[in-house]
């Protein structure tokens, strides 16, 4: 066997970044371009930002950058690529080898599972490329101290966290000697908590002279970029300063929503330098609406859109019920832990509860009760007033539906139409009446154009959509979210959003269990804040996220929301929503 | 046990110590010894591999894990006694139902040698890391792609079964009914089996783009991180035990124990 | 070449020679090595996105069973991951799965599982694999009811029929017993069973040509494929019927002589005496006849419906694949277990023992009953998940696009 290790030296002297010039894609059996004539460049030392709905191109651009387009994905590619010193379009294989990395969304899909440490997760490339054994120590111990991830060397791959998983996946392709790496939404099924560690790693890289291209949809990390490129329909909108690609005039064409900070910073007019920075968005903001200057910010990118006012109609008359949780512990049997200890909550029709906390703080635990997916170690739950300790998963979702974090759990069936019927049929919905819930729920979310795709041939955030309407299909009196934002895109948040105030509106009672405090705080009338399995806090949105609580959300792990944080440098009382905020605002003025 | 090194059980004793390969042939002699000699050798090899586990402090381990086929051998010896074809030496009979000697040998041999199986190889799985074994392997030729295989599933068995879990509840959530008749419950199969089936094929793409990003199609010389020690002694020992299956297989082809 | 050194027993003799038992755990394990060694020679050139689906699809096998415990439904379809790889990568690839499927199953202790035993089966798993794979290359999974394909399964139909005909007939007439001890016997028992599959192979190969041999497109193939599906359910519940309600049935052995019901053949129905329900013939068969006949009209109404029909080569593709794996487990189950596996199984075992049967007889007979209804389910259900294959997953594999139907 030969064996030719690629020597740290073998790297060009000069290291190389991405140059992307004119890249056009086309997918067999698709008549539209996926990329049309894009240009991308990010030079070593620098992160460059991509960003766009889902289905602009964002993912093929990453997989072309990565040499799998056309490589390993079938297509029609013209322009030029040339990425880490190589053109990727047009060199063999062997050439991209550990010079370009690549990881996605999924955390645990980006490690090869088949190593127990970190530390051998780390040598599985080098023993791909054929590196010396007698180098590879070497080389994973300067990797591990140069990310700062030293402390996980020993730790199980596989028991990590989603946000380890992923910081070791990077570390694993750069232990590689890679210097251009590239990224498709690492972040998208990230807490806040680990997309900051995340976005913190990119930052090192690039401070280390790497070439980062990462394909975002969260403002935190692309706020850190040198550039952001939007995309649309595979084709360039703007390559911009991330304040300007995210401003509301940029991103108007999208139908994007401008992430809060850089639209409020946007509306007072706050030079780009400064958009990301909440001091000096407040400031401005207050001066500019002294002075009567503050910009009307663009009317696709409110928050609350026009769909959501029209109350959810009912198909199953489906009277409203209240929930009566007393009392109620669970403890596993396998921790022997209590993972909630003595909540009791009262909730009326037509309440919306947003339930937060850090991950182990029971919100999930809590909310499985609602429709028996888990039993009461003692207390009790009542839906509707009648307690539920008896009735079957399937008998309760009658009335109480529930929708999962993983889509991929339920999805099943060869089209979006089909997926969605499945719960109103196993209901014994008549004909007329299953045809006008799916109707319902496909407008809903908005699938009318994919309701006879594959659901898998659609993207995760619409995967989700379509797990949320299949749900939404069965009329529940009751909706329980669970993390209905984590990997979702914002136009898919907003749909959620929507969907949310309209059950509201109709008296129906939604429960969700969330990262994302701004969805908490535009669309929930009461928040309940849980801490190692207990109700801390628990109140409307303004008294939840006023300033006072900052210390206590703090301990819980929770960040307020942008406006909030506004609101309070300025002395405007709670405002937990840009509405809220922008309502006191004015009012300050006159 | 960690659902990811399955039975291993982390130590020092000589018989970790042991080149995994000595004691695949170990454990093949055993088996071979086993199924091929008459029966009083189980015995001997039952006495002989207990000692070697007990020797390696794995005799408290060995005995909780007996649990696992206790069952099977029971039904073994039960079901061949007393169901046993032809059998003419009744003890006890209760219609067509009887106790028979026939039986009840025949039962206890079958039953003694999957005993000396089990035994032989929990031990070997006591004592030897997966990794290890499949790194020897690897050493001497086969192909690591395979042995890639082998480690990942292990580690995607407990990652599976986690979400077969979710599916059960995410589906009855749906209103999929999973308890009544036989009828309903095999309606269910496809709505529960389809997300396993289907999600995981999703999850093989992005699983081939991070393979394939991380070098695993390079068709080049392959090195190896883990490193296997291999004492001198063991190479004797494999000779030996080569030896020793290859005079079972001539005993027990010419019939010289009989 | 003289075997005078292998001296196999005797009728009567324990001395001095191999048990035919040993002999057949030799070959087992001959048989088992080259298999590896094929299945490992063929490995090497498996892509990485097949090496990338392969744990994957032996995690899916173990994860379906525990989904199929949770059902409490009476089946194993623990090879589903296995039939879909061979369906997806091909023969080879699917074998190599079910051989290390096997071989992972037993080194870990999943709850429920079969625990090491599993390993002794790893063979079975392989060809599982491997005929899933050569099925899915003929079409089974993506037949239309106007390809000409179909001939050959209704042909294989045939020839299946025709052998289980030819087996009733030589059962009833010279009889058709095994025993270890007896050579002529054995050698009887050999001459006969390869005289039933001459007659099924030349019931198929006359078939084909004739009544069989169709052009693309053919307006009879969709008549024909309903009309086997009715006659298929006809001939089932017949059987179903007879085995259980015939003078020498099921229900003719629970006589009440077992009255606490824990025997292995009477669990269900503890001290109850259900020999009444027995029919005396002709009462008996005109009541299996009639009960087939009904059934067998609503099977042939169902496969006129839509595309029902299809899952006729489905299930021909099942059927025979159970066969395969119950001609090669018995002899394992027999040899190496005594012919008991601790399964809910073993009460079929217990069953076909009371019946007369000997101990490979007993085993040969229950992989009979349950492996081609197990792997009948089993391909059903892939078919049934095929179905929805995304084309994403379609175009990763090179197979994707012509083993699975659109």
């Amino acid at each position: 066997m030969q064996r030719t290790p690629v020597e740290p030296e073998a790297l060009p002297e000069t290291p190389a970044g991405l140059d992307l010039s004119g890249i056009t894609v086309r997918y067999p059996g698709t008549r539209a371009d996926a990329l049309a004539d894009v240009s991308v460049a990010v030079e070593p030392g620098a992160i460059g930002g991509l960003t766009g709905r889902t289905g602009a191109g964002k993912s093929t651009l990453a997989l072309t950058a990565a040499g799998f387009v056309p490589r390993v994905v079938r297509a029609r590619v013209t322009g030029a690529a040339s990425v880490a010193g190589i053109e990727v379009l047009r060199a063999p294989a062997s050439d991209v080898l550990g010079r370009i990395g690549i990881v996605f969304a999924t955390p645990a899909n980006q490690l090869s599972a088949s190593k127990l440490s970190v530390r051998e997760e780390l040598a599985f490339g080098l023993e791909n490329l054929g590196v010396p054994r007698s180098e590879m120590d070497a080389r994973i111990e300067a990797t591990l101290d140069r990310l700062g991830i030293g402390h996980l060397a020993d730790r199980e791959p596989f028991a990590l966290s989603g946000g380890e998983q992923q910081r070791v996946a990077i570390a694993s392709i750069v232990a590689m000697g890679t210097r251009v790496l590239i990224l498709d939404e690492p972040t998208a099924q990230l807490d806040p908590f680990g997309t900051t560690l995340v976005a913190d790693l990119l930052e090192e890289l690039a401070r280390d002279g790497s070439a980062v291209l990462v394909a975002e949809q969260d403002p935190a990390v692309l706020a850190r970029t040198r550039r952001t490129t939007v995309l649309d329909h595979g084709q360039v909108v703007a390559t911009a300063d991330p304040a300007v690609a995210l401003s509301p005039e940029t991103l108007e064409p999208t139908g994007l929503p401008s992430p809060t900070i850089v639209r409020l910073g946007w509306m007072a007019g706050l030079e780009p330098a400064g958009r990301f920075d909440l001091d000096a968005v407040s400031t401005r903001l207050a001066a500019a609406a002294t002075a009567g200057r503050l910009r009307s910010s663009v009317l696709a990118n409110e928050p609350n859109g026009p769909s959501a006012t029209e109350p959810w109609a009912s198909v199953r008359d489906q009277a409203p019920v209240s929930i009566t949780i007393e009392g109620l512990s669970h403890r596993y049997e396998a921790t022997a832990l209590d993972a909630i200890r003595d909540v009791a909550l009262t909730i009326e029709p037509g309440e919306a509860v947003a339930i937060v906390g850090q991950n182990g703080s029971g919100k999930t635990t809590l909310v499985k009760h609602l429709n028996g997916l888990l039993r009461p170690s003692s207390g009790r739950v009542r839906i509707g007033g009648e307690d539920i300790a008896t009735a079957s998963i399937d008998e309760i979702a009658g009335r109480v539906g529930f929708v999962f974090q993983s889509p991929d759990d339920q999805l099943f069936e060869r089209s979006v139409e089909r997926e969605i019927a499945f719960g109103p049929r196993n209901l014994g919905l008549r004909p007329d009446a299953l045809a006008r819930a799916i109707e319902m729920a496909v407008e809903a979310v908005a699938l009318g154009d994919v309701r006879s795709t594959n659901p898998y041939d659609l993207d995760l955030s619409r995967r989700k959509l379509v797990a949320l309407a299949g749900v939404l299909a069965m009329d529940p009196a009751v909706l329980v979210l669970d993390e209905p934002t984590t990997g979702q895109d914002p136009l898919g948040i907003r749909r959620v959003g929507a969907v949310v105030d309209r059950l509201r509106a109709a008296g129906r009672t939604v429960v969700a269990v969330t990262h994302d405090m701004e969805f908490a705080a535009d669309h929930f009338s009461r928040v309940i804040v849980m801490t190692r399995g207990e109700v801390v806090l628990d109140g409307p949105p303004a008294a939840v996220f006023a300033a006072e609580r900052t210390a206590l959300l703090a301990r819980a792990g929770i960040e307020r929301p942008v406006a909030a944080r506004v609101g309070e440098r300025l002395g405007l009382g709670s405002t937990p929503t840009e509405a809220a905020l922008l309502a006191a605002l004015s009012a300050s003025v006159h | 046990m960690t659902a990811a090194t399955g039975y291993f059980r982390p130590g020092h004793s000589w018989l970790h110590r042991r080149h995994p390969l000595t004691k695949v042939l170990g454990l093949a002699f055993v088996i071979v010894a086993a199924f091929l000699l008459p029966p009083i050798v189980l015995v001997a090899l039952l006495a002989g591999v207990v000692t070697i586990a007990w020797s390696a402090g794995l005799a408290r381990p060995l005995a909780r894990a007996l649990r696992i086929p206790a069952l099977l051998l029971l039904s073994i010896i039960v079901v061949n006694a007393l169901f046993f074809p032809g059998a003419a030496d009744r003890l006890v009979a209760i219609g067509p139902v009887g106790l028979s000697r026939e039986g009840l040998s025949f039962g206890l041999i079958s039953a003694g040698r999957l005993l000396v199986a089990f035994v032989a190889s929990v031990t070997f799985l006591f004592t030897t890391l997966a990794d290890d074994l499949l790194e020897a392997l690897v050493a001497r030729g086969a192909s690591h792609r395979v042995a890639f295989v082998v480690l990942a599933a292990v580690q995607m068995v407990p990652r599976l079964q986690a979400r077969s879990r979710s599916i059960l509840d995410a589906q009855q959530a749906r209103a999929l009914p999973i308890r009544g008749s036989v009828i309903q419950r095999a309606r269910a199969l496809v709505p529960l089996i389809g997300p396993v089936v289907l999600g995981s094929l999703i999850d093989v793409r992005e699983r081939t783009f991070a393979l394939e990003a991380r070098g695993f199609g390079a068709r080049r010389g392959r090195t190896a991180y883990r490193v296997v020690a291999d004492p001198p002694p063991d190479r004797l020992i494999r000779i030996g035990l080569v030896g020793a299956i290859g005079a079972v297989l001539v005993i027990a082809l010419t019939g010289i124990a009989r | 070449m003289k075997f005078d050194w292998l001296r196999v027993c005797a009728e009567g003799q324990t001395t001095d020679c191999v048990g035919a038992i040993q002999l057949i755990y030799l070959v087992a394990v001959v048989v088992g090595i080259v298999l590896l060694a094929l299945v490992a020679s063929r490995s090497r050139d498996l892509s990485t996105t097949a090496i990338s689906l392969m744990p994957v699809a032996i995690a899916i096998n173990i994860a379906v069973g525990s989904i199929v415990y949770a059902l409490r439904l009476p089946i194993y379809l623990d090879s589903i991951g296995t039939v879909l790889v061979g369906v997806l990568a091909g023969p080879w690839a699917g074998a190599l799965t079910g051989l290390l499927a096997n071989f992972i199953w037993s080194i870990l202790p999943v709850p429920g599982g079969a625990g090491p035993t599993a390993a002794f089966f790893a063979p079975v798993a392989g060809v599982i694999g491997l005929m899933a794979g050569w099925w899915a290359s003929r079409g089974v999974f993506r037949l239309r009811a106007d390809d000409s394909r179909v001939g050959g399964f209704l042909a294989l139909a045939a020839g299946i029929a025709g052998s289980a005909i030819a087996m009733l007939v030589i059962q009833n007439t010279i009889g058709l017993s095994f025993t270890f001890e007896d050579n002529d016997s054995q050698i009887r028992f050999v001459l006969l069973g390869l005289l039933i599959v001459a007659i099924g192979v030349a019931v198929a190969w006359v078939s084909q040509r004739t009544v069989f041999a169709y052009r693309d497109g053919d307006p009879r193939i969709a008549g024909d494929l309903q009309t086997a599906t009715g006659i298929a359910a006809f001939a089932l519940l017949f059987v179903i019927v007879r085995l259980l309600f015939a003078p020498t049935g099921y229900f003719s052995t629970i006589n009440g002589s077992d009255p606490d019901g824990d025997g292995p053949l009477s669990a269900p129905f503890g001290g109850a005496n259900l020999t009444g329900l027995t029919l005396t013939d002709p009462t008996g068969l005109i009541v299996a006849i009639a009960i087939g006949v009904v059934v067998g009209f609503l099977a042939w109404q169902w496969a006129r419906r839509g595309e029902n029909a299809r899952l006729f080569p489905v299930w021909i593709g099942g059927l025979t694949t159970g066969l395969v794996a119950a001609t090669i487990s018995a002899p394992i189950a027999a040899g190496v277990f005594g012919g008991v596996t601790g399964g809910g199984t073993d009460l079929l075992v217990a069953a076909f023992r009371t019946l007369g049967l000997g101990v490979f007889q007993s085993a040969f007979a229950q992989g009979l009953t349950s492996d081609p209804l197990d792997k009948t389910i089993s391909y059903t259900v892939v078919y049934a998940i095929l179905i929805a294959l995304p084309i994403t997953v379609r175009t990763m594999f090179s197979r994707g696009e012509t083993a699975v139907a659109d």
